[in-house]
């Protein structure tokens, strides 16, 4: 269940079936990003695509010795453009393949398009997603809802999204859904209705233990979104930015032009790869043995090249010593400024006192520290509103409950109302009345015995204490624990009678 | 596709990492880098520094809180952590996800549409056809009209009171055209010309799809473009005149654009741009380096290693070629990028990134194999890298050797050990404990002489002794003994049939050598002078073959000196002198030699020879040497060149490859015959035989409990429990059963096609069958 290799797979495919020659890659917005993902340039390049195109591009022109692959969402702009290209073909050959279903309609006008007999392969190849990293994807989507109802274009593309991915992994699975949440619910639906009428393309083999496809709803924790993170990939993300494995480091002061922008893909970053899930103190010494080998394998310069074996070493390190001097400086960079918002955002401590909020249940040290906090000048009014926020959440029903006096303090230190207004929405979001389960006080007796057990032993690091909640929920469903009360099936809760066509 | 949106960032070429700037070949920019960037000290490397200094102090900010496990767990994870812990090499795998095509159904839809404008072409080229079928210049007006409206019958006039394209009314100044393809009417501004040209080439397209340009219609491009620049003008100066048009054929803009469309398709099928061209050639290098590099790199490396599997001329020539490859491919690349870049209209953006983007994926390419070519040693290299290497050799070989020889040695050691041991009484002496012990198995025979006992292998009673204690493990239900001692009993078997293959090869060469002897007292000096070069060399190219661990050619050298000599015994034979007549008389009686006449230098039986002096020294033709491990070591330096791989190689290579090659057989048969399952290589048993005899003594074993024996590791320690004299004839049994085991196992090789397998175990078969019938003979 690799979705990066899943949607290469796709792409791939593609590119294979239509044979050798100059190619084009047409390609709409969305399905640009899938490609990039998965795709470098050097690859696709020696696969002969050479030319990437939006099919919404004017500027197109005509170049009859080119083949066209394109891959498109099936979306009803990218089927008129797809009619328009038809009628008059810039490309001498169509290999069209859509990355959702397609209705027979479009189909057909697509065919009655293709007066010339230019496409020689129209196919569904359901790469309709983002793949982040293998377990991992994204549909990209800023604000799926209004209010806690789906907005219904999102909620299309995300039921578009979620059935793609079964298809792109050949899953056909049971659906379980978190009943406190509407919208949960109700994109279940939507998935499960697609595959009741696209029962032929779901079609597996069956597997002893049917697939799951569990649908949760951030509302459930509200918590860990709001947590400074000490891994690299989160950290990169929470404090830079990661979109499509590109980080904008144009606010880096005094960077270099060719490091404005740098892309991160533990696909062809090896360094990336094995760090992107270890901490910063971690990656701290990993970087520094990455320089080393650097310093090793980098081009003597004050030793002269005087011999013409010289020469040829190093024309023959040369490219694997640039490709690392690429890595390094990019790495370096990267880490550098993590380390500089680190300490000029005061995160360390930060960080301290958002753990305590979440994890330990001590009100009035966890209001003191916040309070400390609000007070230091290097906090940011980001930070600031983030630690109200989980103070809110967590001491919501607190019979000492001071976010009054918190908010005051926000406002005294200059927060804008922008954020401030912040620490209602979110207690509005995921509050104790919308949770489903109790985030702060474990119930059950093994939960208890647990907490109590960790606090027996201490705390390992207090930055990584906290414990999404999304681990205990996966644990207890991979343990068959998760309470079917909580989190039901839709439907029968077996998939076979759901699945035989009427 | 770190710059899919962007490619024209993107910078190729031999570009300096460190100012980018673009320098034109690897030696440019070699010579760049030393000048240039040798003296800095690198920005790189100064932000590097500042960083660890950074990284370090925010490690050690949270080291402090950590603790020192946490810290071990990172370098840890440098080494072993990939997606921190998702490793999605180790998912399983993954086939291509779910597929629809549509494709049935959109030709199903297209075909229809498609069947009506091909017929709607085709009309109007037919039509066109016959409207230039006739001499359009020297014909009447009056009949054109005439001709043309046969064609296609017109539309009338009164139907049509508007221009039904722009929708102005007809009236005396505004007059109808028809369309001479479809009879429709238009107005003249909306009415449009077909050249003569232009027909000619559409209809001698249609006509022969082979198309062969004739000249007026080389050009209609030209021709056709410029006239349409003036259709209006001149239409509409020779509208007040005369309607009629000479070379020009009326029809609706409609008919046009099909008939436009059609040209060009067909211009489009006989176009080949240029880059196209240079780009198939481009792809013909890329694949001829494909071809040749792997080829090269073989060479090469074999080249550098030493050997003269390839000569060195032919891997320069090769090299030669694959680099004229790439700078072709450099070439090609070059030129495609610079391709219209000079014309006037420069060419589109996208044509030019077009360009660029095959410069650099051709860049790419050969940066990645170009720099995979490793350098051919010069030819002093070369002859020095060869000398090395037979140095090499030759030391490896005297290696293996002398090792070989020492093994032997302590082979005997132990063997007149035990001998001497046996004769001392050591072991009778033992024998009262475990007696009752094998009386209750009742299965050892206690009969033969202490002297034919010391000719059984020890481990074969080893192998017995532990036998019998499994089957009393078993009846008492000792699930865990049983368990070890079959190990034991496993490790011992297959101590036994490493001991047997090596025996047998021992046996072999030693034949070989023998009947060198022979064949010297026989031959010519001169003969045999020539035969030992032939050997040499042989020995010298298999040798350095067998590098290559390849089994069949060991096995080849392996059998190889036995086969050559063979054939000169023939030979001898055949010149009748005595001294081979008289050796293979003796042998005559003993079953091997119905099958096996070359048996007759087995007499000596190398190792048997040594341990019974007194029971095959009768039998022994006297002349060959009874020690050949003496020979050996005094053979001159000469004859060391063929003795020493025969020496060093079967005593440790092909033994062990040819246990490997009875392995599916044996277990096959593991059931059957327990004594020939050498599953697991054992440890040495003799070297734990050599460090307990003095033990054996002192450690009787307890006849009641004889499972707590067997528990323990050494199975030598078992070794007293069993009477040598019982050993003979149950060795004798063996032997039989061995026997076969192995004509079936040849049987089966056979069926299997198995040839070379067939020729090992053969070759074993002699060997078992010569040891028996020695064995006979020594009890007789």
């Amino acid at each position: 269940m690799n979705v990066v290799f899943a949607v290469k797979q796709y792409i791939s495919k593609m590119i294979e079936d239509s044979g050798p020659g100059m190619k084009v890659l047409l390609m709409d917005k969305e399905t640009t990003g899938i490609v990039s993902m998965v795709y470098t340039q050097s690859e696709i390049l020696q696969k002969e695509v050479y030319l990437f195109e939006r099919i919404d591009s004017q500027n197109r022109e005509i170049m009859k010795h080119l083949k066209a692959i394109c891959f498109l969402r099936p979306t009803k702009e990218n089927v008129d453009y797809l009619i328009q290209e038809l009628r008059r073909p810039k490309y001498s050959i169509y290999f069209i393949y859509l990355s959702n279903v397609i209705s027979k309609s479009d189909v057909k006008s697509l065919a009655e398009a293709d007066e010339q007999e230019v496409v020689a392969e129209v196919q569904e190849f359901y790469g309709d997603y983002i793949a982040v990293n293998p377990h991992l994807f994204s549909l990209n989507i800023l604000g799926c809802c209004q209010g806690r109802n789906w907005d219904p274009a999102q909620l299309s593309r995300t039921t578009q999204g979620l059935t793609a991915l079964l298809l792109s992994l050949k899953k056909c699975p049971m659906i379980r859904y978190q009943l406190s949440s509407e919208a949960a619910k109700r994109l279940g639906e939507c998935v499960k209705q697609v595959i009741t009428k696209e029962y032929e393309l779901f079609e597996f083999r069956r597997t002893e233990v049917p697939p799951l496809l569990l649908i949760l709803d951030r509302c459930d924790d509200a918590i860990t979104p709001l947590l400074n993170q000490w891994t690299y990939q989160a950290m990169v993300h929470e404090l830079l930015g990661i979109n499509n494995n590109r980080i904008d480091l144009s606010r880096v002061p005094g960077i270099s032009k060719d490091l404005r922008e740098v892309v991160l893909s533990a696909e062809n970053d090896e360094f990336y790869a094995n760090n992107m899930y270890l901490n910063f103190a971690e990656i701290g010494s990993n970087i520094k043995n990455l320089m080393e080998d650097f310093q090793r394998k980098k081009p003597k310069e004050q030793q002269k090249l005087e011999s013409i074996a010289d020469m040829k070493a190093f024309v023959e390190n040369y490219p694997q010593f640039k490709k690392m001097s690429g890595t390094v400086s990019k790495h370096v960079t990267v880490v550098g400024e993590l380390s500089r918002l680190v300490s000029e955002r005061n995160l360390l401590e930060v960080s301290e006192v958002e753990q305590e909020l979440a994890c330990q249940n001590d009100h009035s040290s966890a209001l003191q520290n916040v309070k400390r906090l609000l007070q230091n000048p290097r906090v940011t009014e980001f930070d600031a509103a983030r630690l109200v926020m989980l103070y809110a959440l967590h001491y919501e029903r607190h019979s000492s409950n001071s976010l009054p006096g918190l908010m005051m303090d926000l406002r005294n230190k200059g927060v804008s109302e922008k954020y401030r207004k912040l620490v209602s929405a979110v207690v509005e979001y995921g509050g104790k009345r919308v949770r489903g389960s109790d985030l702060f006080s474990p119930k059950d007796a093994v939960a208890i015995t647990k907490q109590f057990l960790k606090g027996l032993k201490g705390v390992e690091n207090v930055y990584t204490q906290h414990q999404p909640f999304l681990h205990d929920t996966l644990d207890h469903l991979i343990k068959g624990k998760l309470k079917e009360n909580l989190y039901p099936y839709l439907g029968p809760s077996t998939l076979r009678d759901r699945l035989t066509p009427r | 596709m770190a710059s899919l949106d962007d490619p024209g960032e993107v910078r190729e070429g031999f570009l300096c990492p460190l100012c980018l700037k673009d320098l034109q070949s690897f030696y440019q920019l070699q010579s760049h880098y030393e000048e240039e960037h040798s003296g800095e000290d690198r920005d790189v490397k100064g932000q590097i520094k500042s960083l660890v200094q950074k990284a370090k102090k925010a490690k050690n900010r949270l080291l402090k809180r950590e603790g020192d496990d946490r810290a071990e767990s990172g370098t840890q994870g440098y080494e072993s952590f990939s997606y921190g812990g998702v490793d999605p090499y180790m998912w399983e795998p993954q086939e291509l996800g779910a597929v629809r095509s549509h494709l049935s159904d959109f030709k199903k839809h297209r075909a229809a549409r498609i069947d009506h404008y091909v017929v709607e072409v085709n009309k109007l080229i037919i039509r066109l056809e016959k409207l230039t079928a006739f001499d359009r210049t020297n014909t009447e007006s009056a009949k054109i009209r005439a001709i043309e409206k046969s064609v296609v019958p017109w539309v009338n006039d009164q139907d049509v009171p508007f221009c039904p394209d722009c929708g102005n009314k007809f009236n005396i100044r505004n007059r109808r055209h028809h369309c001479r393809l479809c009879g429709s009417i238009m107005c003249k501004k909306c009415m449009e010309l077909i050249s003569l040209p232009l027909a000619n080439k559409l209809t001698s397209a249609s006509k022969d799809s082979l198309s062969t340009h004739t000249s007026p219609s080389q050009s209609p491009n030209s021709v056709h473009g410029s006239r349409r620049g003036s259709i209006s003008s001149m239409s509409s100066v020779s509208s007040v005149l005369d309607e009629k048009d000479d070379d020009r054929i009326r029809c609706c803009t409609h008919c046009k654009d099909t008939l436009l469309k059609r040209e060009q398709q067909i211009d489009e099928k006989e176009h080949t741009p240029d880059i196209v061209k240079l780009y198939e050639k481009l792809r013909l290098c890329m694949e001829k380096v494909d071809q040749k590099a792997p080829e090269y790199i073989r060479m090469a490396a074999s080249l550098n290693a030493g050997e003269t599997t390839y000569s060195l001329e032919h891997a320069s020539d090769l090299r030669v070629e694959v680099q004229k490859v790439y700078e072709l491919i450099d070439a090609l690349s070059k030129k495609i990028l610079t391709l219209g870049l000079n014309q006037d209209p420069p060419p589109h953006p996208n044509t030019l990134r077009l360009q660029r983007m095959i410069r650099y994926s051709a860049t790419l390419f050969v940066q990645e194999k170009l720099l995979g070519l490793m350098s051919l040693p010069t030819k002093e290299q070369f002859e020095e890298l060869k000398k090395k290497r037979k140095q090499e050799m030759e030391r490896k070989r005297i290696l293996e050797r002398q090792a070989a020889l020492e093994a032997q040695r302590r082979l005997e050691e132990r063997r007149s050990d035990l001998a001497s041991r046996a004769a001392n009484g050591e072991v009778v002496s033992l024998r009262g404990g475990p007696a009752p012990l094998r009386k209750a198995e009742g299965w050892l025979p206690l009969s033969g002489s202490q002297g034919q006992g010391e000719d059984s292998d020890p481990l074969l009673q080893q192998i017995h002794n532990i036998t019998s204690f499994i089957r009393q493990a078993k009846a008492a239900g000792r699930t865990d003994e049983v368990r070890t001692l079959q190990e034991n009993l496993r490790q011992l078997q297959d101590e036994y049939d490493q001991q047997q293959t090596e025996k047998a090869i021992e046996m072999s060469r030693k034949q070989a050598e023998e009947e060198d002897l022979q064949r010297e007292q026989l031959q010519m000096l001169r003969e045999r002078e020539w035969e030992r070069e032939r050997e040499q060399f042989q020995a010298a190219s298999l040798h350095t073959r067998t590098r290559s661990l390849d089994f069949r050619e060991i096995r080849s050298f392996h059998l190889e000196p036995g086969r050559e000599p063979r054939t000169h015994f023939a030979h001898v034979l055949d010149l009748g002198s005595s001294p081979a007549q008289s050796s293979a008389a003796p042998k005559s009686p003993s079953p091997s030699s119905a099958l096996e006449p070359i048996s007759v230098w087995s007499g000596p039986q190398a190792l048997g020879q040594e341990f019974f002096p007194q029971s095959t020294m009768s039998q022994q033709n006297e002349v060959p040497s009874l020690n050949l491990f003496d020979e050996e070591d005094l053979s001159s330096p000469t004859a060391e060149g063929t003795t020493s791989p025969l020496a060093a190689e079967p005593s440790f290579g092909p033994s062990a490859h040819i246990l490997k090659e009875y392995n599916p057989f044996e277990e096959e048969e593991a059931v059957g015959n327990p004594f020939t399952n050498p599953d697991s290589p054992a440890p040495n048993p003799f070297e734990e035989e050599d460090e307990h005899p003095h033990q054996r003594p002192s450690s009787p074993p307890v006849p009641g409990n004889p499972f707590e024996e067997a528990t323990c590791t050494n199975p030598f320690e078992m070794d007293s429990d069993s009477g040598p004299e019982s050993e003979e004839p149950i060795e004798e049994e063996l032997l039989l059963q061995q026997i076969d085991n192995i004509k079936a196992y040849i049987f089966d090789a056979k069926q299997c096609g198995r040839l070379d397998e067939v020729e090992v175990l053969t070759e074993n078969l002699r060997e078992l069958k010569r040891t028996l019938a020695k064995q006979k003979g020594g009890t007789d």
